[in-house]
C-alpha cells in the first residue's frame, strides 16, 4: 500500500502543478482541436447557405427542367431558368482547353523531367510557376484585348469573344496545374524502372514513352483532372473572353460561336439582382450545381494522388488502383474519345492549313513509321516535345511583354498617389493599392492563426483517423471550391445574414476562407519536415508535448509557414471573384476609415475598366502591370524565403 | 589467361566530381565464363561494372578516360551507339526492378523495341526466356498478372529472363542476391552456373562464399583500383597481394 502510493506519488511528481499543466495541455490541444475542425465547419456553412438559397428554385422550377431547360432568360418577360446551355457551355470551354493544354503540358513536363539539364531547369520551372502566379483577371485583360483581336482578325468575324478564345485562355491557365502534377508524377516514377529499361538497349524515347509515361499514367491523370477542375471553375478570364451569349453553338462544334459557362453567369448577373427573388434563387441553384460538380472533380484528383502516395510509401508490391486489363481497355477509350475529338475539332473547326498539316503528319506517320529507325522516331519526338515547351514559354513572353510594353508608360508617381479621376481614365490607383493591401493583409491575419493551428492539430495532436480523415476531405473540398462560390457565401452569409454589409470585412473573411486550406498545406508540410527524433529528443526530457511543439518543431519549421502565407497573399491579392459582391466599389476617393466601408481593389478595378470604362486604356495597362508586379513581387519575396532557409538549415 | 576475352580495359580512369572512382583499371573478362568483383563497399566495382554498358552516362559529373572494349570494339567512343552496346551488355540490378507491367509485358518489352512485332514470335521469345531463367513453371498460370505481385526472388529471376529476352552476350550482375533470402539465393545461382554455357557474367558481389562458388575468375578491388584478378581459385588460395589476403581472410572489410 505504502509503496504503491510512494510510486505513485513519485511519478505525478507534486500534483497540483502536475494538474494545472495537464489541464494547460488539455486546453491548448482543445483550441487546436477547434481551429482545425474550422474548415469542415466553413464547409458545411458553405453547403447550408448556397442549398438555402438554392432550394426554392429546385422546388418551384424542379431540379431536372432547371438542369436540362433548353433557355435561360431570367429577365425576360417569360421567365425561364433553364440552364442546359451554361452546362453545355461549360463543357465546351472545358474540352476545348484541354484540348490545347494537355499536349502543351504533357510535352513540356516531360522535358522537365527526363530532357531539361539541370541548369535549364532551374529557369524553366520559375517561368512555370510564374504562369500560375499571373491573376485570373489579367489574364481576362490579356485575352479580352489581344487574343480576342487576334481571333477576330484572323478568322474575319465581327467579334472575338468566342468559345475558342474562352477555350485558349483557360487552356494557358491550366498549363501551369497540368504540368507540375505531371512533372511530378514523371520525376517520382522510381528510378530503377529507367535504368532497367535503358539497359536493356531500349532507346531514351521508348523509355519514357513504354516505362516511364505509362507508370505515371495516374498521376497525369490526376493532373489533367486537377487542370480540368482550375477550368470549370474560373470565373474572371471566361467571363472577359467567352461574349457570354446563353446559347448553345450552332452547329454544337462552331468554336467561332459566344457561348456562356455557369460561372460567368454569376459575374454577369449578382450584380443586377435583387436578393431573395426567384432569379436570385437560380442563380444560387446554378452555385450548387457548380460546387457539385467541382468538389467531385478534385476530390477524385486528390483520390488519385493519395492513393499513389500512400501506394509509394508501402513499396512496389500492391494491387494497382485498377487492373492492367481495364487500364488497357480505358486507354483505348481514351484513344478514340481523343481522336474522334480531334477528328471533329479538325475538320469542323480549325482553319483548312491546320487541319491538312495535322492529316498530313497523320498520315505520313502511319505510313512511314516502319521505315523510320528508332533514332529518327526518337529525334521526331523529342522535337515536339521541346516544340510543346518553347510554346510555353513563348506565351508567358507574350503575356509579359504586351503588359510591360504597354503598361510601363502609364507608371508615375502620380498614378501610383492619386485617387482615379472621370471613371479611371486619368488620375491613379493608389487608393485601389491600398485597398488591396488592407484586404490580403486582414485576410492572412484572419487565416494564419486558423490555419497553423489546424496544421498544428492535425501533425502533433493526433494519430491519422476518422476525425483527420474528417478534417482533411473538409480542407480538400475548401481548396476545390470554386472563388466564385467564396464570393456568393461571402454575400449571402457575411454581407446578408451577419448583415455586415458590403465592407472591408467582409471581404477579408472571405479571402481568408479561400486561402485557408493552403495556409493548412503548406504548414503540414514544413511541420512534417521536422525530424520525429526531435520531438522525441524534447519528450525524453520530459518536455510536455505543447513545450516540444513551441520550442523545438514550430521554430525550424516557421521559413515553410512564412512561404505559404506569403504564397496566399499573393493569391488572394489576385482575386476578383470573392470580393466583387463582399467588398468592393469601383470608385472612391477616399481611403476606408473603419472595417465597415467598402474598399477599391486592383483586380477590380482591372475588370471594371477593361470591361466597362472605354478608352481608359493606358491606365487599364498600369493597373494590369501593377497588379502583376505586385502578386510577382509576393511571390519572389516566398520563392526567396524558402531558397535562403533551406540553404541555412541544411548548412 | 588463355581465354578468349570479350571485355578489356586499359588504363580506364573515372571520376566523380572530384572523387577519382576508378584508378588505372586494367582488365579482361574471359569469353563465356563467371568473373566475380569483390571487395568492400565504395572500391567501385559496381561503378567499374556500369562503364561496361555505359550506364554511368545517366550520372552527371562523371569523367572518364583510357580503354574500354567490346569484342576489340570501343565501348567508351562518342561514336558508339549506347542503344546497341546494351543490347549486347544485359543487366540484372541489385533490387529487383521489374516494371509495373505484366510478367508477359516485362519480358516482352526488350524485344518490342527492339523491333519484334510478331505475337507468336514474343510468345516463343517470352516462354523461352522465362525458362532459361528457371522461372517459367512458377509464372506459367499468370503471365498476365502484374509482375510486382511475386517474391523477390521471382522478381530477380523475371528481371533475368527479361535480360536474357535481348539476347545480349555478357550480362552484368550488381550484387543480384544481396534483397533476397538463402533459398532464392541458391536458385539465382544454380541459375548462373547455367547460364554461362550461352553468356558471359560479370557479377559483383559482396558476399565472398558467393564468389568462390560461382565464379571462374575473380578481380579484387581496393579504394578504385583492382588489385588482383585471376583464376577464382588461385585467387581464394594463393593471392599474390596481401591486400587481397587481407580482405579475404576477413581481416578487413
Amino acid at each position: 500500500m505504502n509503496v504503491t502510493k510512494k510510486t505513485g506519488s513519485a511519478v505525478t511528481a507534486s500534483s497540483g502543478t502536475a494538474r494545472l499543466s495537464f489541464l494547460k495541455e488539455q486546453s491548448i490541444k482543445t483550441v487546436f482541436f477547434f481551429t482545425a475542425f474550422f474548415a469542415v465547419i466553413v464547409v458545411s456553412f458553405i453547403l447550408l447557405f448556397l442549398l438555402r438559397d438554392g432550394y426554392p428554385i429546385f422546388s418551384q422550377v424542379g431540379i431536372l427542367s432547371f438542369l436540362l431547360g433548353p433557355d435561360w432568360a431570367p429577365t425576360a418577360v417569360v421567365l425561364l431558368y433553364g440552364i442546359f446551355p451554361l452546362i453545355v457551355g461549360t463543357l465546351l470551354v472545358t474540352i476545348g482547353a484541354m484540348v490545347f493544354a494537355v499536349p502543351l503540358s504533357i510535352g513540356c513536363a516531360i522535358y522537365l523531367s527526363e530532357l531539361a539539364s539541370p541548369r535549364t531547369k532551374k529557369y524553366l520551372k520559375p517561368a512555370v510557376e510564374l504562369l500560375a502566379g499571373i491573376p485570373s483577371v489579367v489574364y481576362g485583360f490579356f485575352g479580352l484585348i489581344v487574343l480576342t483581336n487576334f481571333i477576330r482578325v484572323s478568322f474575319d468575324i465581327p467579334t472575338g469573344e468566342t468559345w475558342l478564345a474562352a477555350s485558349v485562355l483557360l487552356g494557358i491557365m491550366a498549363l501551369p496545374t497540368i504540368i507540375s502534377v505531371s512533372e511530378d508524377a514523371i520525376s517520382s516514377v522510381p528510378h530503377e524502372y529507367k535504368e532497367g529499361s535503358l539497359a536493356i538497349g531500349a532507346t531514351r524515347w521508348q523509355t519514357i514513352s513504354r516505362v516511364l509515361v505509362p507508370a505515371a499514367l495516374s498521376g497525369i491523370a490526376a493532373a489533367v483532372i486537377l487542370g480540368i477542375g482550375r477550368v470549370v471553375g474560373e470565373t474572371m478570364a471566361v467571363l472577359m473572353v467567352a461574349g457570354n451569349a446563353a446559347i448553345i453553338p450552332e452547329p454544337i462544334w462552331n468554336n467561332l460561336s459566344p457561348l456562356r459557362t455557369l460561372t460567368a453567369t454569376f459575374g454577369i448577373e449578382m450584380g443586377e439582382v435583387s436578393v431573395g427573388s426567384e432569379h436570385y434563387n437560380a442563380l444560387f441553384g446554378i452555385a450548387v450545381i457548380l460546387l457539385v460538380i467541382t468538389l467531385i472533380i478534385n476530390l477524385s484528383a486528390v483520390a488519385i494522388l493519395r492513393h499513389l502516395k500512400e501506394g509509394r510509401a508501402q513499396g512496389p508490391a500492391r494491387k494497382p488502383l485498377i487492373s492492367s486489363a481495364t487500364k488497357e481497355s480505358l486507354g483505348r477509350f481514351a484513344e478514340i474519345i481523343g481522336i474522334a475529338v480531334l477528328l471533329i475539332f479538325l475538320l469542323a473547326a480549325a482553319p483548312w492549313w491546320l487541319a491538312a498539316l495535322v492529316l498530313l503528319g497523320a498520315g505520313a506517320w502511319y505510313f512511314g513509321r516502319d521505315r523510320l529507325s528508332e533514332n529518327h522516331i526518337q529525334t521526331i519526338a523529342f522535337g515536339l516535345i521541346g516544340l510543346a515547351t518553347v510554346i510555353v514559354l513563348a506565351i508567358l513572353v507574350i503575356i509579359l511583354q504586351d503588359i510591360v510594353v504597354h503598361g510601363l508608360p502609364a507608371l508615375s508617381w502620380e498614378f501610383l498617389t492619386q485617387p482615379p479621376k472621370d471613371l479611371g481614365r486619368a488620375g491613379g490607383i493608389f487608393p485601389a493599392i491600398i485597398g488591396t493591401l488592407y484586404l490580403v493583409l486582414g485576410a492572412i491575419a484572419i487565416a494564419l492563426p486558423l490555419g497553423v493551428g489546424a496544421a498544428i492539430y492535425l501533425v502533433e495532436y493526433t494519430r491519422e483517423g476518422r476525425i483527420t480523415r474528417l478534417i482533411r476531405t473538409g480542407v480538400d473540398l475548401l481548396n476545390g471550391t470554386p472563388s466564385i462560390v467564396f464570393g456568393l457565401f461571402g454575400f449571402a452569409f457575411i454581407v446578408l445574414y451577419l448583415n455586415v454589409g458590403v465592407s472591408l470585412l467582409a471581404g477579408q473573411v472571405t479571402l481568408a476562407l479561400m486561402v485557408l486550406p493552403t495556409v493548412i498545406r503548406t504548414t503540414e508540410e514544413s511541420l512534417k519536415n521536422i525530424p520525429q527524433s526531435l520531438r522525441e529528443g524534447s519528450l525524453a526530457l520530459g518536455a510536455t508535448r505543447w513545450q516540444t511543439i513551441s520550442r523545438v518543431v514550430l521554430p525550424p519549421a516557421v521559413p515553410g509557414i512564412v512561404t505559404g502565407a506569403i504564397l496566399s497573399i499573393g493569391r488572394a491579392a489576385g482575386e476578383t471573384a470573392p470580393i466583387m459582391f463582399t467588398a468592393v466599389v469601383f470608385s472612391s476617393r477616399f481611403l476606408p476609415t473603419s472595417e465597415l466601408q467598402p474598399v477599391m481593389a486592383l483586380p477590380y478595378h482591372l475588370f471594371i475598366l477593361a470591361t466597362n470604362v472605354p478608352g481608359a486604356s493606358t491606365n487599364k495597362y498600369g493597373t494590369a502591370l501593377v497588379l502583376l508586379l505586385l502578386v510577382i513581387g509576393f511571390y519572389s519575396v516566398a520563392i526567396f524565403v524558402r531558397t535562403h532557409f533551406q540553404k541555412k538549415t541544411r548548412g | 589467361m588463355s581465354e578468349t576475352c570479350i571485355i578489356s580495359t586499359t588504363n580506364l580512369n573515372l571520376w566523380y566530381h572530384e572523387k577519382h572512382a576508378l584508378q588505372s583499371v586494367s582488365m579482361r573478362i574471359p569469353k563465356k565464363k563467371v568473373t566475380a568483383l569483390i571487395g568492400p563497399s565504395g572500391c567501385g566495382k559496381s561503378t567499374l561494372l556500369r562503364c561496361f554498358n555505359r550506364l554511368n552516362d545517366l550520372i552527371d559529373h562523371v569523367k572518364i578516360s583510357g580503354e574500354i572494349t567490346l569484342d576489340n570494339e570501343s565501348i567508351n567512343a562518342a561514336s558508339t551507339d549506347v542503344v546497341t552496346l546494351r543490347k549486347k551488355v544485359g543487366m540484372v540490378f541489385q533490387k529487383p526492378n521489374p516494371f509495373p507491367k505484366s510478367i508477359y509485358e516485362n519480358v516482352a518489352y526488350g524485344p518490342r523495341v527492339h523491333g519484334i512485332r510478331d505475337k507468336a514470335e514474343l510468345d516463343t521469345i517470352v516462354e523461352q526466356s522465362l525458362r532459361h531463367a528457371a522461372i517459367w513453371d512458377e509464372v506459367k498460370e499468370r503471365l498476365n498478372d502484374s509482375a510486382l505481385g511475386l517474391s523477390g526472388g521471382q522478381q530477380q529471376r523475371l528481371c533475368i529472363a527479361r535480360t536474357l529476352a535481348v539476347e545480349p552476350e555478357v550480362i552484368l550482375m550488381d550484387e543480384p542476391c544481396s534483397a533476397l533470402d538463402p533459398i532464392a539465393t541458391a536458385k539465382i545461382e544454380n541459375l548462373i552456373e547455367r547460364l554461362k554455357e550461352d553468356y558471359t557474367v560479370i557479377i559483383v558481389t559482396h558476399n565472398m562464399q558467393q564468389a568462390a562458388r560461382v565464379s571462374d575468375y575473380t578481380g579484387f578491388m581496393y579504394l578504385g583500383k583492382l588489385i588482383e584478378c585471376g583464376k577464382t581459385g588461385q585467387i581464394f588460395e594463393h593471392p599474390k597481394e596481401e591486400l587481397t589476403e587481407n580482405y579475404i581472410t576477413g581481416r578487413f572489410g
